[in-house]
């Protein structure tokens, strides 16, 4: 198990540095600059600029620095747009305010999602099975751009009851409306997964043995169905999670939270290639990361999966 | 679930779409948008637009910052909270001499910074110096390319000294194109003095001032292969330059001296009347030497920032809030009346103009009342309507055919209805020149072509595009190459509306459907400032300082303007109106040269742009101005209703 562990580590350092030159190139690749504005800059002064910051130098200088900043010192530099601002010193800061709303969000969402999808799973056909299903195909099916305006419509403009928007310290009101908007979709992909791990799992040979021990029902679901129930589950989290983390562009957007995913777009459209790179490295290496720890809960959760 | 469910179920999701409608229509009678209660605290809390590049003046261009840095820091003179003149700040008051070309500012004794030291003109000298010093890359830097050789210092240009006479070669000699000198050589204006100093004799015989005061000298590139290559094109010029010494310029050359510790003087290198104006602007505001050498570009960071205006920074959490609070140590603390200003980065208008209807924030910036709800905003008390010192045009590639044709970018324009334009979005005012209209009082701004599609279609024939009448009324000009035209903008609602309003006129009028094209923002940019566009552009541009050039140079060189026009006659008529003594006389001339640059048409204007932003009923000493800057200090809560603003605060001057 150890040596898994440490094997996978050690493929993910090349993956970042892939994933990493792939994002450097497409950046050079990209049309316009940082400094671009509405009026064309005078061409000594794009120049100043330019050398300023290093961009006049070939690019495999370029390269070469950038790379070494980060292999060297794990420093990513500092951001174009925002002068004087590092890069790492802007993930530290950004990183707590997606995190926070990502947790909670999935917590809620396993909450209710696995809640649902068992009901539904132990209830099949009934109508407790359709309600749930129903209203997770509209969490599948409503986007949170759409689901977002109309909670803030109804809570915020006309009901005044919570804030609309901006980020309030944590824990605050202002967390409730994104937390809802974000774990909308995953609540009800997670009702789904668990609705359908549930009713394979209750088919099965060794829950009719828990059944036939004469378990109560609350045993051998909480005991046995669920751990085997819950699979699709735990795979989905990795993923789900390292995204929820990193940041949600949208709802960071709407909602106006100072997270890594409202940097995200910004750095991408503002063309400020450290804070892009950056930014992608660290998603990265969260997405790594968390598919491991989704192998290796994996491992523990089922006794047939051995590494 | 049957047809029958699921039409029963889409009824049913309507019914709760015009209850949810309804509602907001219901809250239509109330005379205000959303709540009026004022913060429970003396501080006001506003949106200024997007995160702040910076907290350093001369690092952004943007109108955002522009609101930040004027709570920030002091400048030699601030905008008026109406009419955007300049009105003494840290300069008392300030002379000109007769030509507009040096400037001198006496400054009050008591400024000080906020850590409570003394301002005097070493800090402006550093400061002035700092916007052109090429280490600090400022976008901004072209603002001060007025200052008497700040160009070339940032350039990083060379003097020519003759090594054995040791005089330096002067620009006219070689470049007939330099305009006369503002205060030497020939008289600007018959029958005037050229140049009466009020300065004594004795601050005549420092050695700056003898320097300031000889004929413009000549400056070369700094760098070599482009200096070879100058002189390699003018065999005259190389003659004259070679075994002489070259002399980089340096800041001390730049013209700006100080004749005793609280006396400035601005030397320029052509008359600005507008000068004063432009020294408002964020650039020109005054930065700390000791806090910007001792911690580089983090000398910005909270923790080490020290700034001079009627406001200091508190809290800084970017993407979150920027909390700045009253500084005692400022010269004119007494008229501040807020504790704080918060500002909040964002940019997405509905979010923003969620947060104000709920009350939590005070006022939003301009532009920010998105179209949709324009119906119901602007009949409320709270919205600010005015003309902004801003324009939208059409940019033209005229380097291509069909459009380098004059007659064909003519048809185009006389194929826009303007004024049904401005009626369709409702705020903005039709337009056919290139400056805004009625913002610079005095000036004789020309009328541009009308609406009038019939001379359209008849230029097009003309061009050899001859438009047919169909049988069922419409045009069509099937010889008119529609694929060797488009139009682009950056992906944005108000842009899409704008660009398919105006591909119906063309279709309308001449029969031709112009494909559009959106793009990226930045993509966007790059396109049109390389002219890797075909036919049109989105174009916008507001002033920076309050003059009608500030529009006329972008057509002042050919790159900036993005359309690949560029005309000496233009050019030479907009240095004329400049060197012109009489400010009347002056506005006529930059209005002819106006009417020229219209004829010529590289761009079509389209409107005069709409400030259109809401602020609370109890925010007072904050006026709709053109510029949409606001001088903080004046700005306070108001209690009392019987006080508020009711409509919108007049801009008369009191």
């Amino acid at each position: 198990m150890l040596r898994f562990i440490i094997r996978r580590l050690l493929v993910t350092i090349p993956t970042i540095l892939v994933v990493i030159t792939i994002t450097w190139g497409l950046i050079k690749l990209a049309p316009g600059n940082f400094y671009s504005g509405e009026k064309r800059l005078p061409p000594a002064i794009e120049k100043s600029i330019r050398e300023k910051y290093g961009l006049d130098k070939p690019w495999y200088q370029q390269y070469g620095k950038t790379m070494w900043g980060i292999i060297r010192h794990g420093d990513f530099g500092t951001s174009l747009r925002f002068e004087g601002q590092s890069v790492n010193a802007i993930i530290r800061r950004s990183l707590p305010v997606s995190a926070a709303v990502g947790i909670l969000a999935y917590l809620l969402a396993l909450i209710v999602g696995i809640t649902a999808g068992s009901i539904a799973a132990l209830k099949q056909n009934s109508r407790w099975d359709y309600a749930s299903m129903t209203l997770a195909m509209l969490g599948i099916s409503v986007p949170n751009f759409v689901l977002g305006p109309i909670l803030v419509l109804v809570f915020s403009l006309s009901l005044y009851w919570l804030p609309p928007s901006r980020w309030g310290g944590f824990p605050s009101r202002n967390l409730i409306l994104p937390i809802i908007t974000l774990s909308a979709i995953y609540m009800a992909y997670i009702a789904r997964l668990a609705r359908a791990g549930m009713l394979e799992v209750l088919r099965s040979d060794y829950i009719r043995t828990a059944r036939a021990k004469g378990l109560s029902e609350k045993d051998v679901v909480i005991k046995h169905a669920l751990r085997g129930g819950l699979m699709p589950v735990i795979s989905y989290t990795g993923p789900a999670l390292a995204f929820l983390l990193t940041g949600t562009v949208v709802v960071e957007r709407i909602f106006a939270l100072p997270g890594l995913g409202n940097y995200f777009i910004q750095a991408s459209l503002n063309r400020d290639e450290p804070l892009i790179i950056g930014i992608v490295a660290f998603i990265a290496i969260t997405l790594l990361l968390m598919n491991l720890l989704v192998d290796v809960a994996y491992a523990y959760l089922d006794p047939r999966v051995r590494y | 679930m049957s047809k029958r469910k699921q039409i029963g179920l889409l009824l049913l999701l309507a019914t709760i779409a015009v209850a949810a409608i309804s509602c907001s229509v219901a809250s239509n009678k109330e005379p205000f948008f959303g709540k009026t209660v004022p913060p429970e605290q003396n501080i006001f809390r506003y949106v200024t637009g997007d995160e702040p590049e910076s907290l350093d003046p001369v690092v952004s261009t943007g109108q955002p910052e522009a609101r930040i840095y004027m709570a920030l820091y002091d400048g030699l003179v601030e905008y008026h909270p109406k009419t955007m003149e300049p009105e003494p700040a840290l300069a008392e008051r300030w002379e000109a001499n007769n030509d507009s070309s040096e400037f001198k500012f006496y400054l009050r004794h008591n400024g000080r910074w906020s850590n409570g030291d003394p301002i005097n003109v070493h800090d402006f000298i550093y400061s002035l110096r700092r916007i052109v010093d090429k280490k600090t890359a400022s976008r901004n830097a072209y603002l001060a390319y007025y200052i008497k050789y700040a160009q070339a210092y940032n350039e990083q240009k060379v003097f020519v000294r003759d090594p054995q006479t040791n005089q330096f070669l002067n620009a006219k000699d070689f470049d007939e194109s330099t305009p006369p000198e503002p205060f030497g050589g020939s008289p600007l204006d018959a029958g005037k003095p050229e140049y009466t100093s009020k300065i004594d004799q004795a601050e005549h015989d420092t050695d700056f001032h003898t320097k300031l005061h000889t004929p413009l000298r000549l400056t070369l590139p700094g760098d070599e292969k482009a200096r070879t290559k100058l002189l390699n094109a003018d065999p005259k010029l190389k003659a004259a330059v070679t075994g002489k010494d070259l002399v980089p310029v340096q800041a001390e050359d730049i013209g700006v001296s100080a004749i005793d510790d609280y006396t400035l003087r601005i030397s320029l290198v052509q008359p600005a009347p507008f000068f004063t104006g432009l020294l408002a602007h964020q650039s020109f505001r005054l930065v700390p030497k000791n806090v910007i050498e001792k911690y580089g570009s983090a000398w910005t960071q909270p923790q080490n920032i020290v700034t001079c205006g009627p406001f200091k920074v508190k809290t800084w959490r970017p993407y979150d809030k920027l909390v700045v609070e009253r500084d005692p140590m400022y010269w004119d603390a007494a008229t501040v009346k807020l504790d704080e200003i918060h500002f909040y980065p964002m940019s997405d208008n509905p979010t923003i103009m969620n947060l104000y209807k709920v009350g939590e924030i005070d006022a939003v910036l301009n532009h920010t009342v998105p179209n949709a709800w324009l119906e119901v905003v602007r009949t409320k008390q709270d919205y600010m309507d005015g003309a902004e010192a801003a324009i939208n045009f059409l940019q033209i590639n005229v380097t291509q055919p069909p459009m380098n044709d004059v007659r064909v970018r003519k048809a185009f324009n006389y194929a826009i209805d303007k004024d049904a334009w401005a009626k369709w979005r409702k705020i903005v005012k039709p337009l056919t020149a290139f400056t805004p209209e009625g913002i610079f009082q005095g000036y004789p701004q020309p009328k541009g072509d009308k609406f009038n599609p019939e001379e359209g279609r008849r230029l097009l024939g003309e061009a050899g595009y001859p438009v047919v009448k169909k049988a069922d009324g419409s045009y069509s000009c099937p010889k008119f190459p529609v694929d060797q035209i488009e139009y682009i903008y950056n992906t944005q609602e108000s842009n899409k509306a704008m660009a398919e309003w105006m591909q119906a006129q063309w279709k309308q009028n001449l029969g031709i459907t112009v494909s559009l094209r959106n793009m990226e923002w930045k993509t966007f940019l790059n396109t049109r400032a390389k002219l890797e566009y075909k036919g049109f552009a989105r174009g916008a541009w507001g002033a920076d300082y309050m003059d009608p050039f500030t529009f006329l140079s972008l057509f002042y060189t050919g790159g900036e303007s993005g359309t690949g026009w560029i005309d000496p006659k233009y050019v030479a008529m907009l240095d004329e109106a400049n060197r012109m003594l009489d400010p009347k006389k002056r506005y006529e001339l930059l209005a002819r040269a106006e009417k020229y640059l219209l004829d010529a048409q590289p761009m079509i204007p389209i409107d005069t742009a709409a400030i259109n932003w809401v602020k609370k009923p109890y925010v007072k000493g904050m006026y709709p101005n053109a510029g949409s800057l606001y001088p903080w200090k004046y700005v306070y809560i108001e209690r009392d209703p019987a006080k508020w603003d009711y409509g919108i605060p007049s801009l008369t001057a009191d």
